[in-house]
């Protein structure tokens, strides 16, 4: 296509190429009976030959001639004749020519306005893409925040029940300190019997039976052997509070659950009120991939908040944890008879934050954290639980097949 | 806007406006009404069912006192919208344009958009719409559901086009329609091309050379 538009002047030649020319041409000179040529607007010789004197006809479509016929000896009506029917054919050819351009013209214009709406559909496509992903990166830096907040109040609880555990584990240690401090001064005072018999060694006998070293002797062996048990009573202790200060730095690990179980009882035995007894029902189970720190905690709340109930109900009581493995995995189950929940605080145990106790004593987190701990071993938790009567914590972990 | 080429100049004119206002009719009564040096034949492209399917062309001219010829070429656009790229197309280049409105109160949305359409056009195709030479004729103002001039005429008092109101199917109108716009295409143009000092032509001159009045 040409660049000119299609309402620009129009020439001959543009209007009839040489094909079209060589075909005219021929007949026309036939018609006319003489030289025949055809030219250009600006008088260029389009087809035949131009002889000097020939006579020129304009051709005109508008307003002006858009070429010439020259004829050489040929009459003058003749060549007007041959003029005007040429005028008509280039009309045709004219309207033709116009109309396929401007045809053109009017598809190349569709073209571009298609062109420029898809343009702005792209560019305001953009515009959201882009406010949708700074909607993501907001909502992800919010979430971020919450996670952040949400790990902090889950340490603080940690550290509540830590604390809670080391104000136990003191009374624990200091009791056996107080009485291997008391037994090693009394000790003290038997060594300065044995010296002092070590001056009368000359009264021979009856020193020895004044002094009362038999009795010295017998007892000082007592007060050792009492010493090297409080000693493994602190050693015990410490293992265990070991076991449970791993929880940060936990691992996986192939584990026995009733170990954790026992872990976790014997550091609630010996913070068990009066009244309240804890009795472990455990039957083998079979190893489980876990993270031992974390269950150790999860058994030690749950066991914990069993021990509370049953102070809450104000009477003597039972804990007992049981452990079983069937076909589809591992069933544990802490019941204790305390003073149970109603329906409503039954639905809400699990939520984050709920709580029955006063301000201070706990966040509320210790069922919540208990059961992100069992859906991170992919298990599940349940409640079971009737108002004075008593509470069970159903817990399951699947085992592999 | 024209530019002066082997000693001729030409201004190209377009006739816009919503589908059969009469537009053609309007070139068809110009060819009949006037009679200037150079007249050309009436290029149309109707369908049989009297709708332009591209443009129809009127070429007119007439010799300058300095020798230089001034042509015009009288276009119409095809009215109806499905066409809009092809209106595009005849309108690009424009030197001064005629709308013709429908009188006819039932055709007011669409003369609203058709002139919508021609102003948003005009930008596409590069046109300065703001100071393009325009008139706005009425046609078909003997209908008896026409909207009267005076109402019109109270619409409009704040546009600084010219109105015309015309019955083009009897050529009333039409000739005074082609001379405002004669006129405005004059005012707008003929300092640039040195009409009056180079070539002898005033505005008289040059509306009287177009439309061939003595």
């Amino acid at each position: 296509m040409s660049d000119l538009g299609f309402d620009h002047e129009w020439r001959l030649g543009e209007l009839l190429d040489n094909a079209s020319l060589t075909r005219i041409g021929p007949d026309m000179a036939e018609l006319l009976g003489g030289e025949l040529a055809i030219l250009d607007f600006d008088e260029r010789l389009l087809w035949g030959a131009l002889a000097p004197s020939a006579r020129r006809q304009p051709v005109v479509l508008e307003l002006e001639p858009i070429g010439f016929v020259a004829g050489e000896a040929v009459e003058p009506a003749a060549l007007a004749a041959a003029t005007r029917l040429l005028t008509a054919l280039l009309r045709a050819e004219l309207r033709f020519k116009m109309a396929s351009t401007l045809h053109l013209e009017a598809v190349a214009e569709d073209f571009e306005s298609l062109k420029r709406e898809h343009a702005r559909l792209l560019e305001s496509e953009g515009r959201y893409r882009k406010l949708s992903e700074e909607l993501e990166a907001r909502v992800k830096a919010q979430v971020a925040v919450l996670e952040e907040r949400q790990q902090m109040l889950y340490e603080a609880e940690k550290l509540a029940s830590v604390g809670q555990l080391a104000a136990g584990m003191a009374h624990e240690i200091n009791n056996p300190l107080g009485f291997i401090r008391s037994n090693l001064g009394t000790f003290k005072t038997y060594l300065g019997r044995l010296a002092e018999f070590g001056g009368r060694l000359a009264e021979g006998e009856a020193a020895w039976k004044a002094l009362d070293l038999e009795f010295v002797l017998e007892d000082g062996e007592d007060l050792l052997t009492d010493t090297a048990k409080g000693i493994d009573r602190i050693a015990r202790i410490v293992a265990d509070l070991k076991s449970f200060s791993n929880i940060d730095r936990a691992s996986e690990e192939f584990a026995d659950i009733n170990n954790c179980l026992r872990h976790a009882a014997s550091i609630i035995e010996t913070q068990l009120p009066p009244g309240i007894n804890l009795k472990l029902d455990l039957l083998p189970l079979p190893g489980l991939v876990c993270l031992p720190g974390h269950l150790n905690q999860l058994f030690f709340s749950l066991m914990r908040n069993a021990v509370l109930a049953i102070q809450d109900a104000g009477r003597p009581g039972l804990v007992r944890v049981s452990s079983l493995a069937d076909d589809d995995g591992i069933r544990i189950a802490i019941h204790d008879d305390g003073i149970g929940m109603t329906a409503e605080q039954r639905d809400k145990a699990f939520q984050p934050f709920y709580t029955t106790r006063p301000v201070g004593a706990g966040a509320g987190l210790g069922l919540a954290t208990a059961r992100n701990i069992v859906l991170a071993h992919s298990g599940r938790i349940d409640l079971d639980s009737t108002p004075d009567v008593g509470t069970t914590v159903s817990i399951f972990f699947p085992t592999p097949k | 806007m024209a530019e002066q080429e082997n000693n001729s100049l030409t201004f190209k004119l377009v006739y816009y406006g919503p589908a059969q206002s009469g537009k053609t009719t309007n070139l068809l009564r110009l060819h009949d009404q006037l009679s200037p040096e150079l007249k050309g034949e009436l290029m149309t492209m109707e369908t049989k069912d009297d709708r332009t399917l591209f443009f129809d062309l009127l070429p007119l001219g007439f010799r300058a006192p300095s020798g230089l010829l001034i042509k015009f070429r009288v276009f119409t656009v095809p009215g109806q919208v499905a066409h809009d790229g092809t209106r595009k197309a005849v309108l690009s280049r424009a030197d001064g344009i005629v709308f013709v409105a429908d009188s006819d109160r039932a055709q007011e949305t669409n003369n609203g958009e058709s002139f919508q359409s021609m102003s948003d056009n005009c930008h596409r195709v590069g046109l300065d719409f703001a100071n393009l030479p325009l008139v706005v004729q009425f046609n078909k103002c003997d209908l008896p559901n026409a909207v009267p001039e005076a109402e019109i005429r109270e619409r409009w008092s704040a546009a600084p086009w010219p109105l015309v109101f015309a019955v083009a199917l009897n050529g009333q109108g039409v000739e005074a329609t082609f001379e405002a716009l004669l006129r405005a295409v004059f005012r707008h143009q003929a300092e640039r091309l040195a009409l009056a000092t180079t070539h002898g032509l005033d505005e008289e001159a040059f509306v009287a050379g177009a439309l061939g009045r003595p």
